[in-house]
C-alpha cells in the first residue's frame, strides 16, 4: 500500500476522479467526482451535495473504489474505500463547505447548493495502477529536469530569507508591500500577486499588486465573498488548483439548472486578477487574531501552489503581517524616509491643462474629468488636500492633522491611514498623474500639482 | 432494454473519458479505464475494450457475475451518461479491432489537449492487447452534474446549453 502523502497532487481537484459503488442488489454504479479530499494517511473525504445513486449505495453498502490521477505524471492510483462516517460540522466540514462556496461564487451559484456532509472514508488499500501507462520512450518523452526535493527546499529557503530581509528593511508600508511582491516574483517565481488591506467597512481594498500591469489597485472585495473574502473572513489560507476545471464543472451545473428552470439569479462574477488563472492561493495576514490584510497569488499553472507552498508562504505571511502592523503604527513625524520612498513628483511640470475634480457627497466619491477616481475616506482626504491648496496654496501636510480631523471619519484606533494614503497615491498615479502626493518625511507628505485644478461638489450624480 | 440513439453514438465516439465498473461476489466494487467503445448494430448492445494490462480483476468480476456499468463523460463540459447492463461475451480483442482503440485514443487526445493534458499522455496509455467486453444495455442514466443527474436517459442526447451569466 502506498502512502497517500506521497501523492498529494492527486487530491488537488485538478483531474476529476472516478468513483464506483455497488447497491445491495449487486448493481455497480460509476460516476465522475470533481475532488477527493485528503484527510490523513488512512482517510479521505468526499463531498455530499446531492442525494444520488452513489449516496444511496454507500449508505447501504459502504464499499467504494476510486481512481485518482496525478496531474504531474498522469499515473493512475486505485483507492479501495469504506464509508466510515459523515460529518456535518467541525473543521473538515467547514473547510469543504467554504471551498465549495468559493468556487460556486465565481459562477454566481453561491448558496445555491449547500454541503450536506463531508463523508469520511477509511482507505482500505491504495495502490498505483501498474502498467496504466507504457514506459516512456526516450525519443518521444525526453526526461524533464525536475529539481530534487532538497534542491527545491534550499531555493525556497533562500527565497524566504531574502523576502524576510526585505520586510525587515522596509521603512514604510508602501515600500514594504511593493518590495515583498517584487521579491515573491524574483526569489520564488510567483509572478502575479496582490495585497489587500481591510478598509474598516467590511471590504478589502487592493493596495499593492504585481504582475497585473498598471491597473488593479483600488479594486475591492467584500469580506466573505470569493476566495479572498472567504480567507479574510475565516482567517485561514485557502488554495484552489485547477480553477478552469472547477469553473467548467460549475458552469455545467448552472446550465443544467437553467434548463430545468431553476437558474440562479446572481450573475457570474469574473475572477479577480488573471482572467485565465488556473491556480489561486490566498493567505490571511494576521497579527494575533487581528486581520491586517490578505496576500493573494495567482498562476496560469494548475499545480503552482501545493500544500508545501501554502505552508512556507504562511510563515512569510506572518512576517508581512508584522511588517504591516509596524509600518502602520510607526509614522512619527520628522524622520528622514528611506531611499526610494520619497519619489519625484509632478511639481515643476508646466501647467498645461485643467482637470476637473467632482465630489459626490452622498457616497463620498470623487471623479476626475468624468472618470471614477476614489471613494470613502481616501476621497475625503484628497478633497481636504485639494481645497486647502486651492484656498491658501498649501502643499505640505501631516498625518497627524489628518488624524485630528473628525470630518474624515478615521477610526480612533487602527485607522489604517498609511494604507489609505498609499491607495490614494496609487489611484492618482493611475488616473491623474498631474496630481500626486509624495512622502517628504516620516508622517509628512506633499501635494504636487502639475495642472490647473477645478473643484466641483454636488450631493449626488 | 435500452436503445442508443444516433446522437448518443456520436457522443460516445467524441473523445469522452470512459470508466468501466464491476463488483465482486462480496459487493466490493472495482473499476478500470476502458480504451475504446463501440455501439453494435441495432443500438442495444455495446462493446467496451479493456486493457489486459490493467483490467484483470475487473474482467474476473465481469466473468463471475456479468453486472457492468460504463460511464462516458465529456471532459470539456462534464456532460455524462451511464450505461448499465449484463455482459454477453468476453473475448480477446481481434487484430482488426485495434483501429477501434487507436481511434478512441486519438479522439481522447484531441479532447484533452486543449485542457492542458499533453498528447503524450494518451499515446502512452496501455491499450493493447485488450479484452472486448460486449454487453446488453438495460438502463441508460443521465450523469451530468445537476438536478437531472441519475435520471433515466431520454433521447435525444441533449447538447449542453451555454450558461447565461
Amino acid at each position: 500500500m502506498i502512502s497517500l502523502r506521497d501523492i498529494p497532487e492527486c487530491f488537488e481537484g485538478i483531474i476529476p476522479a472516478m468513483m464506483t459503488t455497488c447497491s445491495l442488489e449487486g448493481e455497480p454504479n460509476i460516476t465522475e467526482i470533481s475532488q477527493v479530499h485528503l484527510v490523513d494517511d488512512r482517510h479521505v473525504a468526499l463531498s455530499h451535495q446531492f442525494f444520488n445513486k452513489t449516496q444511496r449505495n454507500v449508505r447501504e453498502n459502504p464499499n467504494a473504489s476510486v481512481l485518482v490521477f496525478s496531474p504531474r505524471t498522469y499515473e493512475q492510483y486505485r483507492l479501495q474505500l469504506r464509508l466510515d462516517h459523515a460529518e456535518s460540522e467541525g473543521p473538515l466540514f467547514e473547510e469543504m463547505a467554504a471551498r465549495l462556496q468559493v468556487i460556486a461564487s465565481h459562477t454566481g451559484m453561491c448558496g445555491v447548493f449547500r454541503l450536506v456532509s463531508a463523508d469520511v472514508y477509511e482507505v482500505v488499500s491504495a495502490e498505483q495502477v501498474h502498467d496504466f501507462m507504457l514506459p516512456p520512450d526516450p525519443r518521444l518523452d525526453p526526461p524533464r529536469r525536475v529539481p530534487g526535493r532538497l534542491e527545491a527546499m534550499a531555493r525556497e529557503l533562500r527565497g524566504l530569507q531574502g523576502i524576510s530581509a526585505r520586510v525587515n528593511r522596509a521603512g514604510c508600508l508602501e515600500v514594504l508591500l511593493e518590495s515583498v511582491l517584487q521579491a515573491l516574483d524574483e526569489e520564488l517565481g510567483f509572478r502575479h500577486s496582490m495585497v489587500l488591506l481591510p478598509d474598516g467597512r467590511g471590504r478589502l481594498v487592493t493596495t499593492a499588486s504585481h504582475g497585473y500591469g498598471s491597473g488593479g489597485v483600488g479594486a475591492e472585495v467584500p469580506l466573505g465573498e470569493g476566495l479572498i473574502g472567504t480567507v479574510a473572513a475565516r482567517r485561514r489560507p485557502m488554495r484552489v488548483a485547477g480553477v478552469g476545471a472547477e469553473l467548467r464543472y460549475w458552469r455545467t451545473i448552472r446550465a443544467e439548472l437553467q434548463h430545468a428552470g431553476k437558474a440562479p439569479s446572481a450573475p457570474e462574477i469574473p475572477l479577480p486578477g488573471l482572467p485565465d488563472a488556473q491556480a489561486q492561493l490566498a493567505l490571511p495576514l494576521l497579527v494575533g487574531d487581528r486581520l491586517v490584510g490578505v496576500l493573494a497569488l495567482e498562476s496560469r499553472e494548475a499545480m503552482a501552489f501545493d500544500v508545501w507552498t501554502e505552508t512556507f508562504l504562511d510563515i512569510l505571511a506572518n512576517q508581512i503581517a508584522l511588517g504591516i502592523d509596524r509600518a502602520a503604527s510607526a509614522d512619527d513625524e520628522g524622520e528622514q524616509l528611506p531611499a526610494g520612498a520619497a519619489g519625484q513628483g509632478a511639481a515643476g511640470a508646466p501647467v498645461q491643462r485643467t482637470r476637473v475634480f467632482q465630489l459626490f457627497r452622498n457616497d463620498d466619491c470623487i471623479f476626475v474629468d468624468g472618470e471614477y477616481l476614489i471613494r470613502n475616506i481616501p476621497a475625503k482626504i484628497l478633497w481636504k488636500l485639494l481645497r486647502a491648496n486651492s484656498e491658501n496654496g498649501r502643499t505640505e501636510f501631516s498625518n497627524r492633522e489628518l488624524r485630528l480631523d473628525d470630518s474624515l471619519g478615521l477610526p480612533e484606533v487602527r485607522d489604517n491611514l498609511e494604507s489609505r494614503l498609499i491607495l490614494l497615491r496609487k489611484r492618482l498615479e493611475e488616473k491623474c498623474p498631474d496630481v500626486q502626493i509624495r512622502p517628504v518625511r516620516r508622517g509628512r507628505f506633499e501635494l504636487q500639482i502639475g495642472c490647473g485644478v477645478q473643484l466641483r461638489e454636488s450631493d449626488s450624480a | 432494454m435500452a436503445s442508443i440513439d444516433p446522437a448518443l453514438v456520436e457522443f460516445l465516439s467524441s473523445g469522452v473519458v470512459l470508466g468501466c465498473a464491476s463488483r465482486d461476489a462480496r459487493l466490493v466494487p472495482r473499476s478500470v479505464w476502458p480504451v475504446g467503445i463501440r455501439v453494435e448494430a441495432g443500438g442495444e448492445e455495446v462493446t467496451v475494450f479493456l486493457p489486459v494490462a490493467t483490467a484483470g480483476e475487473v474482467v474476473a468480476n465481469l466473468r463471475d457475475n456479468r453486472r457492468i456499468a460504463v460511464v462516458a463523460t465529456a471532459p470539456v463540459d462534464h456532460r455524462s451518461v451511464q450505461l448499465k447492463g449484463q455482459v454477453l461475451e468476453i473475448r480477446p480483442a481481434a487484430d482488426d479491432e485495434r483501429a477501434q482503440t487507436d481511434g478512441y485514443r486519438a479522439a481522447l487526445g484531441r479532447t484533452l489537449e486543449p485542457l492542458g493534458v499533453p498528447r503524450m499522455f494518451v499515446l502512452r496509455l496501455a491499450h493493447w492487447p485488450a479484452h472486448a467486453v460486449r454487453f446488453r444495455v438495460e438502463h441508460l442514466f443521465v450523469q451530468t452534474p445537476g438536478p437531472a443527474a441519475g435520471r433515466t436517459f431520454e433521447a435525444p442526447f441533449r447538447p449542453p446549453e451555454p450558461a447565461r451569466s
